[in-house]
């Protein structure tokens, strides 16, 4: 599950070698012109969206990942967007709709490129430089440093409850074994928080978190 | 469930973001005197823990489609067992990482998403966790309905909360017309929002019947129980609103005059154009169907979410009872 995050983080590139700020405050602008340019300008649309697009191959991010995420997106989107028509009763909202489906895909890409080129790390730093609160900034990275190690708790418990269940169990039991996975995990969790808190206060700790990178 | 970039009007998300801000950073601070230094690690593993939660899928099998799943919202579960403040933070902290690492909800439209999951979810759920609970007598019988309660309430809140932004946005279009979509999404939602009570009520069952300590409780923290009951008082009374209009607006005739007078007075050139749609009397515009379907699927899920509250409840019961029956034996 690991390998979906910061997956092409790594890359050597120019697009990686940007400024941080430089490379948030371009997401911005770009997902900012995508939803503020009107429709019917859409060769500048165009424009936008064949700049998104040079950028993922200046950065390397190969294609059939695009596909890929793209694949999960557009249905959910196209739903969406349909629920416009659907709910006027197919007279009216497809304008409405054209524009939701361009203007979601634009930023969706634009975001991706964003989350491809700048590694989780390097954001904190940024944030931490930006306006964002240092407890802010502490929890962030409190969170991603056990995203990883609850997902590793999770699949174990996943493999020891295929283990005792032969096969295909109804739709209920699924349910109900799939709450009580996240109510051990929460009891786990919660029990974990409190053993690691005791640590961090073993070892000073003050509601301050001091990084290398600090001067 | 995420609202991404491109789908509401700039406006509307700068509008949604500086509330968002302005309950986040309250949260911030009642969080500081409420939890100290112990803030960053229970918050940041609570995070961590919905996101982790939010991979486990629930199966439906909704018209046959065997691939259909949905996923664990998590915002009122984070309140019960943090609190309301750490677990509006928490939820908001679950959404900035999906947005800047998934690409999951849109830039722009973080505050938007930050307002109807974790501040509505958390503290409006919360309000009403409180109040359920209260009325229960503050048990664990209190504490499994309020929850539940408050998860399905917390759905269909979000829901009514969305279609409201997503008509302020296009409230432009001569055609649109709002009530529609509000129709459909707050029929779909009362449904999803079962599966969410569902998932909250057993999560909170679970940890009942191992470690009720865990729970959140108002009085452990010295400050918590007197200052927020106005806080509480409000968040409550918006989220009532928000899940009454969704299921009695269908139903009423006109609006009381001094709503349609404030925004007169409030002069949003864009709202003017739909302000007699939004307004308007419902019988003319909202079909029959619309109508029956509303107020249908918001007394079934209604009924599915007491008879849950049952469930569980009974289920709690029996296993405090097998536990208490064991302990002679240790």
């Amino acid at each position: 599950m690991s390998s979906y995050l910061d997956r092409y983080g790594r890359n050597r590139s120019l697009c990686h070698r940007l400024p941080p700020r430089l490379k948030l405050l371009l997401t911005f602008g770009m997902v900012l012109a995508g939803v503020s340019i009107p429709v019917r300008y859409w060769p500048a649309h165009g424009v936008l969206m064949s700049l998104v697009f040079i950028g993922h191959s200046i950065a390397h991010v190969p294609l059939p990942y695009l596909a890929r995420r793209l694949a999960i997106f557009l249905p959910m989107v196209c739903m969406l967007s349909l629920s416009v028509p659907i709910s006027q009763g197919f007279a009216a909202g497809w304008e409405i709709m054209a524009a939701i489906l361009f203007r979601t895909t634009l930023s969706f890409v634009a975001m991706l490129w964003l989350v491809n080129v700048m590694p989780f790390d390097q954001l904190l730093v940024t944030l931490r430089r930006l306006w964002v609160p240092e407890i802010i900034v502490a929890m962030l990275s409190f969170m991603y440093r056990y995203i990883f190690v609850l997902w590793d708790e999770m699949d174990k418990m996943r493999v020891a409850r295929r283990a005792r269940s032969f096969g295909q169990v109804n739709l209920w039991r699924r349910w109900k074994s799939a709450a009580q996975l996240i109510g051990m995990l929460l009891i786990r969790a919660m029990e974990r928080a409190e053993r690691v808190h005791g640590a961090m206060c073993a070892r000073g700790w003050d509601g301050h978190m001091r990084t290398i990178d600090d001067e | 469930m995420h609202v991404p970039d491109g789908l509401l009007s700039t406006e509307v998300c700068i509008a949604a973001g500086v509330i968002s801000l302005g309950a986040f950073g309250y949260s911030l601070r009642r969080l500081k005197d409420s939890l100290a230094e112990r803030t960053v690690p229970m918050t940041g593993m609570m995070a961590a823990l919905i996101f982790a939660g939010q991979m486990i899928n629930f199966p439906i099998a909704l018209l046959g489609i065997p691939s259909v799943s949905g996923h664990l919202m998590g915002g009122v579960l984070a309140a019960v067992v943090l609190g309301p403040w750490a677990g509006c933070i928490a939820v908001t902290l679950v959404l900035i990482v999906q947005c800047l690492l998934f690409a999951d909800g849109g830039l722009l439209a973080l505050g938007v998403n930050v307002l109807n999951m974790a501040v509505v979810g958390s503290l409006g759920g919360y309000a009403v966790f409180a109040f359920v609970r209260q009325r229960l007598g503050n048990g664990a019988r209190g504490t499994l309905a309020g929850g539940i309660i408050a998860a399905w309430l917390s759905v269909i809140a979000a829901s009514a909360l969305f279609s409201l932004q997503f008509g302020l946005s296009h409230a432009g279009g001569e055609l649109f017309d709002v009530r529609r979509l509000f129709a459909l999404m707050v029929s779909i939602h009362s449904a999803i929002g079962v599966g969410e009570a569902f998932i909250t009520g057993s999560v909170i069952g679970f940890v009942l019947a191992q470690r009720p300590d865990l729970l959140y409780s108002a009085d452990a923290d010295g400050a918590g129980g007197v200052v927020p009951r106005a806080g509480r008082a409000v968040a409550f009374g918006v989220m009532c609103a928000l899940a009454v209009a969704a299921f009695v607006a269908p139903f009423a005739s006109s609006f009381p005059d001094g709503l349609v007078e404030i925004s007169e007075r409030m002069q949003f050139s864009k709202l003017e154009q739909s302000r007699v749609l939004l307004f308007a009397d419902y019988d003319q515009v909202l079909p029959g169907w619309q109508k029956l379907s509303v107020s249908l699927s918001g007394i079934i899920g209604a009924l599915a979410v007491l008879m849950i509250v049952f469930l569980l409840d009974r289920s709690l019961r029996l296993r405090q009872r097998a536990a208490a029956a064991d302990v002679p034996h240790e």
